[in-house]
């Protein structure tokens, strides 16, 4: 009694039917200037890479970066896996838990959902970036310590990265508005109370600073 | 025997968690190291007649795929309920028998990411298929009554006190209603995760547990190779919850995987994959039935379960150890049923049972005070016990009645008018305002804790225990600071290593009583060793002036500790990777801490949207060690309920099985917008009993009795009582 049936072991068992990243990178892969290698390559090439690599010149926290990229690449998988700038977080891979919010051009991005060659001639910013060269801490870092803005700090790093572009768009003007602006990073651990009065201390001090 | 209260530090790994400088599992990205993932079945039950890795195997890139023809020999780890050390006892990938939809067939490790996700795609599998069942509504024959099933006794006994049934028969007012609720998810915001590397035959595994030391046991066992050749390291832990309790099925394959390649290998479950890689909360039913005088003494209580486990494993359920204790009824019995489904094995998730078992119970006595017409705090404060009425054994510390009185105070309730619809803001919304109690077992476990200080004014502290956002690394810093005088951020934490100390599993909000008064003895004996290197002359010299002044660099004690009445015997177990805890009951008492709970509600008139502006949780979880990150715990748990009574559920699919909505876009989570204020406040007395430190536990009675407000506020804000959860806007139409 037993039917037989043939389909594709699901990788993804719930999203079978959505377009691959590949599918969804043909679009965005023509836009980009590919700058050719130049300088020595950082980070690690792998050997995997075929005749599909493409080389990028990116730019992290003010560092260039020379590297040659399988393009479906995202932009989270670039900085986690070869540039070692591990704060930024995988929480969903799907842009739905803001875990891996990072910055392109000053503005939030998730960057699970960016193609790093997206990233090409454009500035990225990670946490890693976010305090000052001295070591002393940016104000929304300072903010989420004295708040208690966190728990178990693997949602942090987006949530710090969003807080500060929740503020520099404007939208930190309220506790309402900062809930409503924030809602895109979740906190399993529940620390949205402290995230909110985190906020709330940080915006003045990030305008007077 | 009692300390005095601790003062409000911040957290001490924050520093790091700001700066995206603390390290998990995952982030491990050392150049050379292969990716692997994973690929899962279809169906929702049956076996593998065929699979096509051919594909996976020619793509450039890809160094190694596994099926179970690679993996049939490995050795079973067991289940962490039947003696072992999984999540369950089916371990992916060593049979071609499929049990439920989801289970990982196929293991592909590759150069790249990318490259292990295309080949992963690229497996085509032929299944021979069987009918599978997910719900309650089960045939006979898969349900199973507890009491009957070969699980150990008395632990997993119903509850029997008194005489029930004849009592609530006699009662002149009676509540019988039935409770449900749905699968709900642990979603951690960090994924399983394992980097597994072999170096000369030894394997060391990073890896976000919760359990270390049952992580290095039974992969060991796996493998078929002695726990000594395994170290599991696991100092931060993105979120916990329950899921990450035992040996997941991931870790193995990792390890396989990187012994055959000789490279180090990191596996990440992809969030969709973990809605059927890890367990979950089991979907359940409750049927209360509560008797009381017209006075409002509850005389008599029945409290019938039925609960879901899986077709290869029995998930004990113990809701009546909860129910049965919070309020003083003196007839209780309880029946509790598993239904076996074709799903991984359910487990744990915080407050396993006692979200759901204090849903329904503190749902059904709202009922009940609308069926006196009494006030709700009234009447629990009228049935309030100092005696735990299942054993007769005295309780540890209970000031549940306080907790009631101060959130009370706290939220105004007096101002509540009583009848249902009764209260509107400005706008037209109605308000409602609801109350629920929480109780949850204060265990404990045994601990190898050691100390070293040096004499440069630092310190080396390891005991058994994870840090998984709790903050117990605050815990044993502040604890540990007054006790030897040393600034916590001179005191270095070695906590979640096999290497250290022996690794307890972190669960059952046992964690802060366990390692503390562990750390604390360790601090004790220090001193008292300390004071025997400069007979006389220690007093009023800091531990780094004593080692200067006898010449020393330093020094190193070590203690262990076990639950009061624990047998000698629950050593062997620590150090074997089982799970050795005590509680509730002790030998000479019982321990609970509890909460209580005050929520508004404000749903609109129209769109019948409910909106939770305001809670007040008032806890006892004994001594306070950090207050801050004990404020955030209970601040979490109140979010985990309102989630729990809200959003989260997980959608079955009864064609093919498996859970539909398994992403973080359809499995609604709490997010900021859906969260008001919470005001947390603590009795912050310590127990006189159950340890010196005077430590309950927190971490899981923070949410426990949050539903139920929140249900017994949407009745008073509307009229409607609403009995399974999560509530949705369509409930109220």
């Amino acid at each position: 009694m037993h039917d037989t049936i043939h389909h594709a072991a699901a990788t993804d068992p719930a999203k079978q039917l959505q377009p691959t990243r590949r599918g969804i990178m043909i679009g965005a892969v023509a836009a980009p200037i590919i700058i050719g290698a130049a300088g020595e390559a950082s980070g690690q090439a792998p050997g995997a890479l075929g005749a599909d690599a493409v080389a990028v010149r990116i730019s992290v926290n003010g560092t260039q970066h020379d590297l040659l990229l399988d393009p479906r690449t995202s932009l989270l998988d670039l900085l986690r896996e070869r540039l070692d700038l591990t704060g930024a977080k995988k929480g969903c891979d799907h842009g739905q838990c803001g875990a891996c919010t990072v910055h392109l051009d000053g503005a939030r991005v998730a960057s699970c959902l960016t193609m790093a060659v997206q990233a090409v001639g454009r500035r990225v910013g990670t946490i890693e970036g976010v305090s000052a060269a001295t070591g002393a801490l940016h104000p929304m870092q300072q903010a989420f310590i004295d708040h208690d803005a966190l728990q178990c700090g693997y949602c942090t790093p987006g949530q710090i990265m969003a807080a500060i572009a929740c503020v520099q768009e404007g939208h930190a003007t309220s506790p309402e508005q900062i809930r409503e602006y924030m809602s895109g990073n979740i906190c399993r651990c529940g620390a949205y109370v402290g995230i909110v009065a985190a906020i709330a201390d940080a915006a003045p001090k990030m305008q007077a600073g | 025997m009692t300390t005095n209260t601790f003062p409000d530090v911040a957290r001490i790994d924050a520093h790091d968690k700001v700066r995206g400088a603390t390290r998990y599992a995952s982030d491990d990205s050392r150049p050379g190291m292969l990716h692997a993932t994973l690929a899962c079945a279809t169906i929702g039950r049956g076996s593998i007649q065929s699979i096509d890795t051919s594909a996976a195997r020619a793509l450039r890139g890809v160094r190694l795929v596994l099926t179970h023809a690679e993996l049939s020999r490995l050795q079973p780890a067991g289940f962490l309920l039947a003696g072992g050390y999984g999540v369950q006892s089916l371990q992916p990938l060593t049979s071609p028998n499929i049990a439920y939809f989801g289970q990982p067939i196929a293991l592909v490790v590759a150069e790249t990411l990318e490259v292990a996700l295309q080949a992963a795609a690229l497996i085509r599998t032929a299944y021979a298929v069987e009918p599978h069942q997910m719900g309650l509504d089960a045939p006979e024959a898969d349900i199973v009554a507890q009491q009957e099933s070969p699980l150990p006794k008395p632990m997993f006994e119903d509850v029997h006190v008194g005489d029930a049934d004849a009592v609530f028969a006699q009662a002149a007012v009676q509540i019988d209603a039935t409770y449900a609720s749905a699968v709900q998810h642990h979603n951690p915001m960090e994924l399983l995760a394992t980097v597994a590397e072999w170096s000369e035959g030894r394997l060391t595994i990073h890896e976000g547990t919760q359990n270390a030391e049952g992580v290095r046991h039974g992969v060991a066992r796996q493998l078929g190779i002695p726990a000594e050749q395994v170290r599991v390291i696991s100092p931060q832990v993105g979120g916990g919850f329950g899921q990450k309790n035992s040996l997941q099925g991931q870790t193995v394959l990792a390890a396989f995987a990187a012994r055959a390649l000789g490279h180090s290998v990191k596996l990440v479950v992809r969030r969709s994959q973990l809605f059927h890689a890890s367990s979950f909360r089991a979907a359940t039913r409750h049927r209360i039935r509560l008797g009381a005088d017209h006075g409002g003494t509850m005389l008599a209580a029945i409290h019938e379960t039925d609960a879901q486990t899986s077709r290869h494993d029995l998930f004990p359920s113990v809701n009546a150890e909860v129910s049965a204790r919070l309020h003083g009824i003196a007839n209780f019995r309880a029946r509790e049923r598993l239904v076996r489904t074709d799903t991984q094995t359910p487990g744990y998730m915080r407050a396993p049972f006692e979200h759901m078992a204090c849903f329904a119970f503190e749902s059904a006595v709202d009922e009940l005070a609308q069926a006196l017409g009494q006030d709700p705090v009234a009447l629990r404060l009228a049935n309030d016990t100092q005696r735990d009425p299942v054993t007769g054994k005295p309780l540890s510390s209970r000031h549940l009645a306080e907790c009631l009185r101060r959130g009370a105070a706290r939220f105004g309730w007096a101002r509540r008018s009583m009848a249902p619809g009764s209260m509107q803001d400005a706008e037209g919304q109605l308000i409602g305002w609801g109350v629920a109690a929480g109780a949850y077992k204060a265990a404990t476990a045994p601990a190898v804790a050691r100390l070293r200080v040096y004499d440069d004014g630092t310190a080396l502290a390891s005991v058994g225990v994870h840090e998984m956002g709790q903050g117990i690394r605050t815990a044993l810093a502040a604890a540990l600071s007054r006790k030897l005088g040393i600034e916590p951020d001179q005191i270095t934490l070695d906590i979640g290593d096999t290497n250290s100390t022996p690794q307890h599993i972190t669960v059952g909000s046992w964690g802060t009583a366990t390692a503390v008064p562990a750390a604390v003895e360790a601090a004790d004996a220090m001193l008292s060793a300390l004071a025997e290197l400069l007979p006389g002359d220690a007093a009023g010299r800091s531990p780094a002036e004593i080692l200067r002044a006898a010449g020393r660099r330093s020094l190193d004690v070590a203690i262990r500790r076990k639950a009061p009445g624990q047998p000698d015997a629950v050593f062997t177990r620590l150090a074997t990777g089982l799970p050795a805890p005590l509680g509730p009951n002790y030998p000479d008492f019982v321990s609970f801490s509890y909460i209580a709970h005050f929520v508004e509600v404000r749903v609109e008139p129209t769109t019948r949207r409910i909106r939770v502006p305001r809670v007040v949780s008032v806890a006892d979880c004994g001594r306070v060690i950090s207050p801050r990150t004990a404020a955030s715990q209970v601040r979490g748990g109140v979010v985990w309920g309102i989630g729990a009574a809200l959003r989260e559920a997980s959608e079955v699919d009864p064609r093919y099985g498996g859970f539909l909505n398994a992403d973080l876009a359809d499995y609604v989570l709490p997010v900021n917008a859906d969260i008001g204020d919470i005001e947390v406040e603590f009795i912050d007395r310590a127990d006189p009993l159950v340890n010196a430190m005077g430590i309950k536990g927190l971490g899981e009675v923070a949410m426990v009795g949050v539903a139920a407000a929140i249900a017994n506020a949407v009745h008073h804000a509307t009229g409607i009582r609403l009995r399974d959860l999560p509530i949705r806007i369509e409930h109220l139409m």
